[in-house]
């Protein structure tokens, strides 16, 4: 019922070399011998190396991060052994490394290729095409390496985004409840996980159902599992029958105790709607009210705003009674995402969709069918935004089945 | 839309002015400015919204975060909203419950510290 795409786009993510770029080089040797000789053998080689000395870790640390590839001594007096490596991998993670090892201590090669180098040579057994060799292989090697994690960080984000999915929207509880719901779920701009919309929808005894719809608002990583938290729980407080004028104190105690900062809070409508006599008791804390379609009327429930949960527990968040009309009619919940983006791609000033924007979209939606209603809006908001909103945008649209 | 961040002192008070948009993307300069002025010893501090297009709900978070941390020092945080399109988002989110709003910010700087009516 929910659509979700999450993509992690790798295109920006500048690796390695693109071709006919010289590959940057940078030597960490204290032997002013040793450091002439490789320079030479890169020479000799006749290949595309920009070279660069550096005698010390300390004069080799400001380098680390434009260059391609370093080549490592082992033994430098502000970095012996192992520990060279370590410094340079922190600093700079995404450089390749060679380590050049003597011949007396070859074993450190192989310990170096273990902790992350891309390979070691033993200085003296080593000439310029070998030498140049290694150093492209160690470059290409880290290009791989690096692509192959990427692509392992963005496989755990989409796993993570489709189980947060599934916590998020769940499958509405009917009961016997004669309505269809279409809903669609799109997360914002630029962001790999999902934000903190949700919602959910619980039938009882055939004629009444309760909805939810919400969106956690703060930073980043802790909406979703929030949101998750808060749509079981009222799921819970409602199927256990909890009356109606308790479940957002309730829902606002476990925000309070579940949140980790006192700036993340969430806004949230509930309805419990009589499908039978087309009316619906409906509460808001903070969030922008649902809005009936029936024909040609296109208007937002007249509900007394309610406060956002989490800024002052225990006040009160009486409901208001609406009467949604004859048969035919649509509810529809939504979340802010759907009204925050621009009023037109060129509007003035910044000025945004808003309430009002979105019933003017819906008067003019011709024969947009209930089931396409929700993308067919995320769409035109999208085009008055001129673009992606950066906002996750939630949308539910309740379409009695008609019985006539 | 990048934000802007300029204070000022007027008496007592510490005047914050914002302009541009305040979103997921710029509310962490927003709240770094105003636990700053907190943490340095303002005590009553006024947000001037005058000259801000756009305030998304992670906005509204630094600016009840601030509230609170106000709070907690006996301290007392008003708000400069004249334009329309704020204050819907305050009345949507009801929090022009919570926050003492004012038409300018010398209605502000005249009420804060007494228990003076917001004037919008």
């Amino acid at each position: 019922m929910a659509e979700v795409g999450t993509t992690v786009d790798l295109r920006n993510r500048r690796l390695g070399l693109s071709a006919g770029e010289r590959i940057r080089v940078l030597l960490i040797e204290d032997d002013p011998g040793d450091a002439f000789l490789v320079q030479e053998l890169l020479a000799e080689a006749d290949a595309p190396f920009d070279v660069q000395v550096a005698q010390t870790m300390r004069e080799a640390r400001p380098l680390l991060r434009e260059v391609h590839c370093v080549l490592l001594d082992l033994g430098l007096p502000d970095a012996s052994g192992l520990d060279g490596l370590r410094q340079v991998l922190q600093d700079a993670g995404r450089v390749a490394v060679c380590v050049l090892t003597g011949l007396e201590d070859e074993h450190l090669g192989t310990a170096a290729v273990a902790e992350g180098a891309q390979d070691y040579l033993v200085k003296g057994t080593v000439d310029g095409t070998g030498l140049s060799r290694a150093v492209r292989y160690a470059v290409e090697r880290k290009r791989a390496d690096e692509q192959a994690r990427l692509l392992r960080e963005s496989e755990l984000r989409q796993a993570e985004s489709a189980r947060l999915e599934r916590g998020l929207l769940p499958k509405p509880i009917m009961a016997g409840v004669e309505a269809d719901l279409w809903s669609i779920y799109r997360p914002g701009r630029d962001r790999g996980l999902l934000g903190g919309d949700f919602f959910d929808a619980i039938g009882a005894d055939g004629t009444h159902l309760h909805l939810l719809i919400g969106d956690v608002c703060g930073h980043g990583v802790d909406e979703a599992p929030l949101g998750v938290a808060l749509r079981v729980a009222w799921r819970a407080l409602v199927l256990a029958g909890v009356p109606e004028d308790h479940i957002l104190d309730s829902l606002e105690q476990v925000l309070v105790s579940e949140r980790r900062s006192d700036e993340l809070f969430a806004t949230v409508a509930v309805a419990t709607v009589n499908l039978a006599e087309g009316t619906a008791r409906i509460r808001l804390a903070g969030h922008p009210p649902p809005i009936v379609i029936a024909g040609d009327r296109v208007e937002p429930c007249a509900v007394r705003p309610g406060l956002v949960l989490g800024v002052m527990p225990g006040v009160p968040r009486p409901a208001t009674e609406i009467r949604l009309g004859d048969p035919g009619w649509q509810l529809l919940l939504y979340t802010d995402g759907l009204i925050e983006g621009g009023a037109a791609p060129d509007a003035p000033g910044g000025e945004r969709l808003g309430i009002e924007g979105i019933v003017e979209v819906l008067r003019d939606r011709g024969g947009a069918l209930p089931r396409d209603l929700p993308a067919w809006l995320a769409a035109q908001a999208e085009g008055h935004n001129g673009g992606p909103l950066s906002d996750d945008i939630a949308v539910l649209l309740l379409d009695p089945r008609s019985t006539a | 839309m990048e934000l802007s961040l300029s204070t000022y002192d007027s008496g007592d008070h510490t005047v914050l002015e914002v302009g541009g948009e305040v979103d997921v993307y710029t509310a962490p300069r927003l709240r770094e400015k105003l636990v700053e002025l907190v943490e340095t010893g303002a005590r009553h501090v006024v947000v001037d919204l005058s000259r801000v297009e756009f305030l998304d709900s992670t906005g509204l978070g630094v600016l009840v975060g601030a509230l609170k941390r106000l709070r907690a020092v006996n301290g007392t945080f008003g708000l400069v909203c004249a334009h329309e399109r704020l204050l819907k988002i305050f009345r949507i989110t009801a929090l022009d419950r919570v926050f003492s709003l004012y038409d300018s910010v010398a209605a502000a700087t005249a009420a804060v510290g007494s228990d003076a009516e917001p004037t919008a």
